[in-house]
């Protein structure tokens, strides 16, 4: 399915940034919103910096199209999911795994075609009402409802490929799944991560109340109803009778036109609670990374923060064997941690690109020579500062989950960086290699030794890399790549975009492609971050005419092997056909791989966050001054 | 002086009208449905007139659109933003303009001399210091190591607290202050080195009167008219420069609020505040013609 979301680039990359800074208690410090200043020393109160150009801002979860641009983690991770809870929780510990202690339904049952879903009875609105089974149908109505207009709607997936949805008691709700054979992974992690409770209190129109809940015919108003109390300047919303009602640990108190956010914690709520806990919790948005870190250095600053992140730029190398490094002088209060998030870095080849370069594109070879160009350590260790994981298939290995297959993972990097390897490969294959000047096709054909299908005689590799713009690290892994490309005789013409651009050429090439959306032929937007589809099959990406397969990789028996993965119906079963899917696919390399990086949090010393959730939830409720 | 006023309004007017009409334009050629919806959702197959008057009647009724991103109207990130970017830039104009005219004059009456040169050298420097280096510079001393001020800009929400906080307000207005003042000073210290060599300053010599109240007197006041004419036309190289001041600073001011919306495709926030912008640009110039037109009485008397 479509999720933007699961973009990260110039703007996302921060906002991955579970970025959250606390400024040491500076004697002379006001505080915004009403948080006390110095608050380290065992208070209440936490302040998080939020990544840079994003804000929280828009409160209903359900979007439809037109509310797109409010598809980020800064709105969904870092606000919605703190007051209006998904019916399932992603993350524990540093696992992007189904949270069942913090989920709001027990883990689904299977019979047949029907998923059975059962509610947690101690889950409440904060008007009293109970968290139920209607509410989920609510959802799903409402979904059913919107359609190809549901930001999320996909042909295939949720709410296409159920029907029958029904509750079946209180707290019990079912719905028949028309998919023939689907796997119950796919369906929990892939599907039903998709679902927000909602509240009855939100059934309703400008007219009075509505019946969304039971009948889909109505969705449509409450939709348009809802939309609108949504598009209200930010300052109502604390006392807006729509979006005051909450099941989260969190309520609005203050939320400004700048994005200044303040919740303060929901005694109602009914997840488990942790002693001690924080009451309330103030996101600050930020204009750059510098600003944030100006402030992170400057204990006597206005605005106090306990939580934030330190940009890759001004960290420190970790010495061997380390996790990270000392912490700049600067920020002797607080301490350092890398959160890896729940991603894969790569760039995709245009496979349906017109201008030529298609034909190389399609061969393993060329792929597996500009891959060994790829000088992913020395990214690492260089405009990384010693953060990063290497990427090498399909599957992040980091961090590490039961996804992996352990085959790809013990082969480990196969195409580190070689010059030589990379010149061998193209020679080996009718390619006149002339290093630092521009390689070229001398023998045309399809047999062994022969550049390949539709690559004439007299083709020169002259490529171009489009890349977003914003990230140092980026820009600086790209011009390596560039150099190490002119090493071999390959052409790498480097072309700066915004994010956007970037995301909006290379995501309209699949399924559809126009001549003017098909001149690309190296697309870097940054990473895609798994969220909130967490499973990461080759459905969205790798599969033929999958929405999210920039630039379209179309190979037949990989597609059947993605399709093996969503048909796999137990766990087991799907695990196994993951690894085969994954045995296949890397050496293929469909994409051209980066390292995956962290995310730099500081904390303040004596505030206790818990371990960093890959995928990328907050849990404010959970942080505590240690005593 | 009345008739001349006149002239420059409906100059201003149409000025404005035309920097709507190719701002319009421009965002109407851009790609994409975001581009699209931005110029009037449904109206594709609109004439660009129609659309464009469409648009303008909107603006006039003071409905600048809703930003994609923020969940805003366009006049609320206004409201927000424009008066922070003001307090930025005003302050810190005044503050080149007193320092820049004393500095330019003294130098243009001690031409040569070794005050001279290194008041020159220090605007050169000025000049040639990027905005973000020299606030990184006073942010890393007189904030994170000394403290004397605050390492952001203003955080109060309200126009009122923003200017009320004076310790976090002189970093940024310092920052955009010095590069200002190196530009009207070099203006002025060139301008008043030609006033210097005018026949009316020799003739008051020859009268017997005294250097200071010929400085003050003829000197300074024929001057100021390069300055105020260059005062006008700067307001959106301030605004400009106000831009990275404010990223740097932690102030979502006009200049960072326009930054981000033409990186986020934010249509209706780039037509809204290139339009402000515009009018701020328009009126600048007609305010430096007035005053103009008020040191020099050859221009208001002037017939078309």
């Amino acid at each position: 399915m479509v999720r933007r979301r699961g973009m990260a680039g110039a703007a996302g990359f921060a906002a991955v940034g579970l970025v959250v800074l606390l400024a040491a208690c500076g004697p002379a410090s006001s505080s915004v919103g009403g948080a006390s200043a110095g608050a380290s020393n065992g208070g209440t109160t936490v302040t998080y910096a939020m990544s840079p150009g994003g804000t929280a801002a828009y409160p209903f979860p359900f979007m439809g199209l037109n509310q797109i641009g409010f598809d980020s983690i800064f709105n969904i991770d870092d606000f919605q999911y703190l007051v209006y809870r998904p019916l399932y929780w992603f993350g524990i510990g540093t696992k992007p795994y189904v949270n069942p202690e913090l989920s709001l339904a027990y883990k689904p049952t299977y019979q047949g075609n029907v998923v059975t879903i059962k509610l947690k009875k101690t889950y409440k609105w904060s008007n009293g009402e109970p968290v139920d089974a209607q509410d989920v149908v609510f959802w799903m109505n409402m979904m059913k409802a919107e359609g190809e207009n549901d930001a999320y709607f996909s042909p295939t997936g949720l709410p296409s490929d159920v029907t029958n949805i029904r509750t079946a008691g209180k707290y019990v709700m079912k719905m028949d799944i028309t998919t023939p054979k689907f796997s119950e992974s796919w369906f929990d992690n892939n599907e039903l991560s998709q679902v927000t409770p909602m509240p009855m209190a939100w059934d309703r129109t400008a007219a009075g109340p509505s019946h969304c809940a039971t009948v889909v015919a109505d969705c449509k108003a409450v939709f348009n109803y809802l939309t609108a109390q949504s598009s209200k300047a930010p300052s109502t919303f604390p006392t807006s009778p729509l979006w005051s009602v909450v099941d989260g640990p969190w309520k609005i108190q203050r939320l400004t036109t700048d994005g200044n956010l303040t919740l303060t914690y929901n005694n109602s709520y009914g997840g488990p609670k942790v002693p001690d806990h924080i009451t309330t919790f103030i996101e600050l948005p930020f204009t750059s990374e510098a600003a944030e870190f100006n402030v992170l250095q400057d204990p006597t600053s206005s605005q106090t923060i306990d939580v934030g992140y330190l940009p890759t730029v001004d960290a420190l190398v970790p010495p061997a064997g380390s996790n990270v490094g000392a912490n700049p002088r600067t920020l002797s209060d607080y301490q350092l941690s890398a959160l890896y998030p729940w991603q894969l870095t790569y760039f995709p080849y245009n496979y349906k690109n017109t201008t030529g370069q298609a034909p190389i594109f399609d061969q393993t070879y060329f792929r597996e020579a500009f891959q060994s160009l790829v000088d992913e350590e020395g990214v690492i260790d260089g405009p990384l500062h010693g953060y990063g994981k290497p990427v090498f298939g399909p599957v992040s290995g980091f961090p590490a989950t039961k996804y992996i297959s352990p085959q790809v993972a013990a082969l480990g990097d196969r195409w580190t960086l070689s010059v030589k390897r990379a010149e061998t490969l193209l020679a080996d294959n009718g390619w006149s290699v002339k290093p630092n000047g521009t390689d070229t096709c001398v023998r045309a054909g399809t047999g062994p030794g022969h550049c390949g299908a539709k690559i004439p005689a007299g083709t020169q590799l002259k490529l171009k890399l489009m890349y977003a713009t914003g990230i140092d690290w980026m820009q600086s892994a790209a011009r390596e790549l560039a150099s190490n490309a002119s090493l071999a005789g390959i052409n790498l013409s480097l072309i700066p975009e915004s994010f956007d651009d970037v995301v909006n050429a290379a995501f309209g090439v699949s399924p559809t492609c126009t001549a003017s959306n098909c001149t690309w032929q190296m697309a870097w937007w940054g990473t895609w971050t798994y969220s909130p589809d967490f499973l990461p099959t080759g459905d969205e990406l790798f599969e033929g005419g999958a929405p999210n397969n920039a630039g379209d990789y179309n190979n037949q028996h990989n597609n059947q092997l993605i399709t093996a993965t969503l048909q796999a119906r137990t766990a087991a079963q799907f695990d196994s056909a993951m690894y085969r899917w994954q045995n296949y696919l890397a050496p293929q390399l469909p994409v051209v791989y980066e390292p995956d990086y962290p995310s730099l949090v500081e904390t303040i010393r004596g505030l206790d966050i818990g371990p960093q959730n890959s995928a990328l939830t907050i849990m404010p409720e959970e942080w505590h001054y240690l005593k | 002086m009345t008739a001349y006023l006149v002239r420059r309004v409906l100059q201003a007017v149409a000025v404005v009208l035309l920097v709507t009409l190719i701002v319009f334009g421009l965002i109407r050629l851009a790609p994409g449905t975001a581009a699209a919806a931005a110029v009037g959702s449904g109206s594709a197959h609109q004439q660009f007139l129609a659309q464009y008057l469409t648009w303008l009647g909107h603006v006039l009724s003071g409905n600048l659109g809703r930003s994609t991103r923020q969940n805003e109207t366009v006049a609320a990130l206004l409201a927000a933003s424009l008066p922070r970017t003001l307090v930025l830039t005003g302050a810190s104009t005044l503050i080149a303009l007193l320092v820049a005219v004393p500095v330019g004059l003294l130098q243009a009456v001690r031409r040569s001399s070794p005050i001279d040169h290194a008041l020159r050298v220090l605007t050169y420097v000025c000049y040639a210091m990027p905005p973000f280096v020299l606030g990184s510079v006073f942010i890393l001393y007189f904030a994170v190591d000394k403290h004397f001020f605050g390492a952001e800009g203003p955080q109060a929400q309200d126009i009122g607290g923003f200017i009320s906080d004076p310790r976090d307000l002189t970093l940024p207005v310092l920052t955009l202050a010095l590069v200002t003042v190196a530009i009207f000073a070099r203006y002025m210290r060139s301008s008043a080195l030609d006033s210097l060599s005018q026949e009316y300053v020799e003739a008051a010599r020859a009268r017997g009167g005294g250097e200071r109240r010929i400085v003050v007197n003829h000197v300074l006041r024929n001057s100021l008219v390069p300055v105020v004419t260059l005062l006008g036309l700067s307001f959106p190289q301030i605004v400009g420069g106000a831009l990275v001041v404010e990223t740097l600073f932690n102030i979502p001011g006009m200049g960072w609020q326009i930054w981000q919306a033409a990186l986020n495709h934010d249509f209706p926030v780039t037509l809204g505040f290139t339009l402000v912008i515009g009018v701020a640009a328009a009126l600048g110039s007609l305010l430096a013609d007035v005053g103009y037109a008020v040191l020099d009485p050859r221009v208001r008397n002037s017939r078309p």
